[in-house]
């Protein structure tokens, strides 16, 4: 069988070093290595039971999985071992289309373009191998080699205060994935594996006591949970998604949070059934802070770009919810949310984007009536905030309602609090539209431009998407439930 | 033994003297350039290292090997007190100082070819490569310490060797001092060691090690010869002189001492107690040193060497924190990377030995590295604060990629070196299981904290604005707003040559380690269970 994983990730490592050295023309080497990319997934989709034309038998546990010896010692055996499932196949799909759709949204990036254009494609390298990685050391490299491109992306490229948010961004999440490092260190030392392979240490893990397993669940908790973020690990997020250039603050938002969801899935929740269960309560309560602080926080802001990023903390709180409940339609919400999430935010991002280009600022309250002088814009920012507040038909709904689906079989009335939530998340979406694309116009400059055809094709790729998969949600849905765990039929 | 047998073994060190005897010949008849010494000097590391190499066992090297296979890695008869003997670990340690050594003498190649002194500083740097050599070999207390002597003699000088300048004076001055305070502390140690065992041979005092148990002269021993290596490796409270010798001293000779000699008296301990002094538990298996088999010589003595570790990466880093010149910064960041290789020897496994080793390694790359950057950078006219060096990494990609490499490995950043030895120091200290893995967390807590000072250099190089007009761009050829200068322009050959070779290296190793990785675990297996 054809090693596809490590095929696509030799592509991406092949063309990252690419896009570095090939000076202004970075942008055109760029797009090609995305294009590719995104149809290396596509094949692996194909191979996949669930998508449609699929056919082939699944390899038991997890489709594709390759593994090489890597690291051979008397005392520890790390491999090189990848492979996907259903939940990291949906991911990387995000990761292809983010990748592609931020490659031409930054059409027209001049600063330095072989070093944007090539931190990006090297920040991609990064979540998709976080999303293949079925091994611990493996997993924790890529996870730290996420890190190093969007410092210098934040620090570089970013806004007024970017220093600060991209020392911020490095040291909070390199701390976190310190802890989260000796947790999976222990996790292996611990439970006895044979080897660092996610395999040998799923089957030890489950000997472990709960009591050590929810010591060794806190460590891992707290290395995703500032990734995610949740409150109170959250106070990065609106540093760095602000400061960073747009096309950053896409990968962020898109991209870098969902390691966190992953890695929770993947190497805690799956791994460590009774530590979670022990923790469960406590997941409950930070998910819930989570999502009412996200929420009323965004309502204040007056920066639109703040106000999405604080949006996305939101999200993330029900993605964290989804997750905790421990239940397959809520690891299924899990996964759908974080897909949505990723395209919708990402789509928001550019916007605010691209009418800070256009118009020089992103306040709310300067800004007004700019529908008649950029009616493209406008759609677009339209259509995501509309995604992000759960319209049906869009790709916000499916997520949100399996989500709310799993809490009220799961907890019961207590879904009625992100339900609640759910209205401020419409009003302040609301209010923001009303405020800024409606109305007189009171734009400074008065007369401008709409969006330029790059930025717009960029835009235009991802509510396209957020339209097909809220129609047909199904899509994704059948790959997702063919994953090995809990109670899915790939079991 | 014919003395061609006898000598065979010691050819690296062969060629080393001779390279050194040429060089002050040279001096003598007034040869000075230093493209002639340096590339003997070039030659001579590069030989004696590709000698050494091929003595470990490196197949495709095999017919330059000159140590029999039959006398590596082997117990003398009972009773012979050999004054050294060939361990593939003290191989290993050959060859990394061999590197530290090779990149010293590539990188000075660049220095202004009629500069004065140049045969003085090349032979005195190869003169104390020969004591390192001698010191991974050792297997007697008098011949280690003395192999140190040879390294540290040359080093005071290499310090001063320009003659002119002040501060390195003063810098030698002080280096010579604590120097001769270590001598005698540690010459004191093994006196009194010579009074409990009735001698200062290892393999001897491992037989007798058991029977004579721990009275207070073994205790009074070890404790003085612990304080007199702790001040060659700068353990924290002895460290004090170490940041004043590497500011004061020419910057390649910073790089020589933090990178090369000051990994001697690691060896040194690996070998007084850990080595052939072993007593192997009752299972036969790696056990824990000197400590943790059936014999122990207390627990205390490990507690001490674990707090002695702890403190010496908690200080370094806490004082790296506060610096503003970037040599002194480098300066307290390599002593807290010292007592990362402590946390190996207080461990003692063969695990933790292999990753301390491996950290060595390491730190052998990633500070030879750096201070050979700084040294690049003040040459270009660059002032030492860290904030003089704004923008420097846009400007210089090639100074800025490699410098950024080294700070993220030593930083512990994953896809370098440096986290490929503190992953694997860890996880043995977590392997060892016990409060063990307490230091783990230390030593993870610490590369935490270091991130601070790491990133902030980072910051400074590639996001703040560059001052104008910049010094960095001197010696090329471009307007101040010009393009980021991709040509060698003003570093010389040489010093781009070593500064790229070592940031290839670091990834590389980083990326696939199992070679020397493999290596290392072999060695330090033998050598924890000499003879097994």
């Amino acid at each position: 069988m054809l090693p596809v994983i490590s095929i696509i990730l030799a592509t991406l490592a092949v063309g990252t070093v690419a896009t570095f050295l090939s000076g202004t023309k970075a942008r055109w080497v760029a797009l090609a290595v995305s294009a590719v990319f995104l149809a290396e997934v596509g094949f692996l989709f194909l191979g996949y039971p669930g998508w449609p034309g699929y056919s082939g038998a699944l390899v038991p546990g997890f489709a594709d999985s390759e593994t090489y010896t890597w690291i051979h010692l008397s005392w520890m055996h790390v491999n090189y071992a990848v492979g996907v499932d259903g939940i990291s196949l949906v991911l990387i799909l995000l990761t292809a289309i983010l990748q592609i759709a931020t490659v031409v949204y930054s059409w027209g990036e001049t600063r330095r373009p072989a070093g944007y254009f090539g931190l990006v494609m090297l920040t991609c390298f990064g979540c998709f191998g976080v999303f293949v990685a079925l091994d611990i050391l493996l997993f924790f490299l890529f996870w730290e080699a996420v890190l190093v491109p969007m410092f210098f992306i934040i620090g570089y490229w970013g806004g007024p205060n970017r220093r600060y948010a991209a020392v911020k961004f490095f040291v909070y999440t390199h701390v976190a994935s310190i802890v989260m490092l000796v947790g999976l260190l222990a996790l292996v030392f611990y439970s006895g594996a044979t080897s660092f392979d996610f395999s040998s240490v799923y089957a030890a893990a489950r000997t472990l006591s709960p009591v050590v397993q929810t010591f060794l669940f806190l460590a891992l908790f707290f290395g995703f949970a500032v990734k995610f973020p949740v409150v109170p690990f959250h106070t990065w997020l609106p540093d760095a998604h602000v400061e960073a250039p747009t096309g950053g603050s896409v990968l962020l938002a898109g991209l870098l949070l969902k390691l966190g969801g992953y890695g929770l899935i993947r190497w805690a929740v799956e791994v460590l059934p009774s530590g979670l269960h022990s923790v469960q309560p406590l997941l409950f309560v930070i998910a819930f802070i989570t999502i009412i602080w996200g929420s009323v926080l965004s309502l204040a802001q007056r920066d639109i770009k703040r106000m999405v990023a604080y949006s996305s903390i939101n999200h993330m709180g029900i993605v964290l919810l989804a997750i905790a409940l421990d239940s397959s339609l809520g690891l299924l919400a899990a996964v759908l949310l974080m897909f949505a999430h990723g395209i919708v935010s990402a789509l928001l991002f550019m916007a605010s984007g691209s009418l800070h280009h256009q118009y020089g600022t992103r306040d709310i309250s300067t800004l007004g009536g700019i529908t008649p002088s950029a009616p493209a814009l406008s759609t677009m920012i339209m259509a995501g905030s509309l995604a992000s507040l759960g319209l049906p038909a869009l790709i916000g709904f499916p997520a949100e309602f399996t989500a709310f689906l799993a809490t009220w079989n799961g907890l019961g009335y207590w879904v009625l609090i992100p339900l609640l939530v759910l209205v401020i998340t419409a009003a302040f979406y609301l209010w923001m539209m009303q405020r800024v694309l409606f109305g007189p116009p009171k734009a400074i400059p008065p007369v401008v431009h709409d969006v330029p055809w790059y930025e717009g094709v960029g835009m235009g790729l991802l509510v396209a998407l957020t339209v097909l998969f809220g129609i047909l949600p199904s899509l994704l849905v059948n790959v997702i439930v063919n994953s090995p765990i809990k109670g899915w039929p790939g079991t | 033994m014919t003395f061609l047998s006898f000598a065979a073994p010691f050819l690296p060190e062969i060629v080393l003297l001779a390279g050194t005897l040429l060089v002050f010949l040279l001096d003598v008849l007034n040869v000075r350039r230093i493209e002639v010494v340096g590339g003997i000097s070039v030659g001579a590391t590069l030989a004696a290292l590709v000698l050494v190499i091929a003595d470990l066992g490196f197949s495709p090297l095999s017919f330059l090997s000159t140590i029999p296979a039959s006398q590596i890695d082997v117990l003398p008869a009972a009773g012979a007190a050999p004054l050294y003997s060939f361990t593939s670990f003290g191989l290993i340690f050959q060859g990394v100082f061999l590197l530290a050594a090779f990149f010293v003498c590539l990188a000075s190649t660049s220095r202004p070819s009629t500069e004065r002194g140049a045969p003085i500083f090349y032979g005195l740097l190869l003169l104390a490569t020969i004591g390192m050599l001698l010191v991974a070999i050792a297997s007697d207390l008098i011949f280690l310490l003395l192999a140190i002597e040879v390294t540290s003699i040359a080093s005071y000088l290499l310090v001063a060797y320009t003659r002119k300048d002040l501060r390195g004076l003063e810098a030698a001055m002080k280096f010579f001092v604590i120097g001769a305070l270590s001598t005698v502390l540690s010459f004191f140690g093994a006196s009194l060691l010579f009074g409990a065992y009735g001698t200062t041979n290892l393999y001897l005092i491992r037989a007798t090690a058991g029977a004579v148990g721990y009275p207070t002269l073994v205790l009074l021993g070890y404790g003085f010869l612990i304080a007199g290596l702790a001040f060659k490796v700068t353990l924290v409270p002895f460290h004090a002189w170490a940041v004043d010798v590497y500011d004061g001293a020419p910057d390649d000779v910073s790089a020589f001492l933090a990178g090369g000699t000051k990994k001697i008296g690691v060896f040194a301990f690996f070998l007084v107690f850990l080595g052939p002094v072993l007593v192997v538990g009752a299972s036969g298996q790696s056990g824990y040193g000197l400590f943790g088999g059936s014999v122990a010589l207390g627990p205390s003595f490990q507690v001490v060497l674990a707090v002695l570790a702890v403190l010496t990466m908690t200080v370094g880093n806490v004082l790296a924190l506060l610096q503003k010149e970037m040599k002194r910064m480098l300066a307290y960041s390599s002593i807290s990377q010292a007592g990362y290789m402590m946390i190996g020897i207080a461990i003692g496994s063969a695990p933790a030995l292999a990753g301390a080793t491996l950290q060595v390694f390491a730190h052998v790359l990633m500070k030879t590295g750096a201070f050979l950057v700084v040294g690049a950078v003040a040459a270009l006219g660059v002032g030492p604060l860290i904030t003089d060096w704004r923008g420097l990494g846009v400007r210089r990609p090639l100074l800025g990629t490699s410098f950024a490499l080294m700070l993220l490995s030593l930083a512990g950043v994953p896809l370098t070196i440096g986290f490929v030895s503190k992953f694997v120091l860890f996880s043995a200290a977590v392997d060892a299981q016990g409060w063990f893995i307490w230091l783990a967390v230390a030593g993870l807590l610490n590369s935490a904290l270091s991130v601070f000072y790491y990133a902030r250099v980072l910051k400074v190089m590639f996001f703040d604005a560059p001052p104008d007009p910049d010094p960095a761009l001197a010696g090329a050829v471009v307007g101040a707003a010009g393009p980021p200068v991709l040509a060698v322009g003003g570093l010389g050959y040489g010093r781009a040559a070593t500064i790229a070779l070592i940031a290839a290296l670091i990834v590389v190793v980083g990326i696939y380690p199992q070679p020397v990785l493999g290596a290392i675990q072999t060695a330090a297996y033998h050598f924890v269970n000499v003879g097994a």
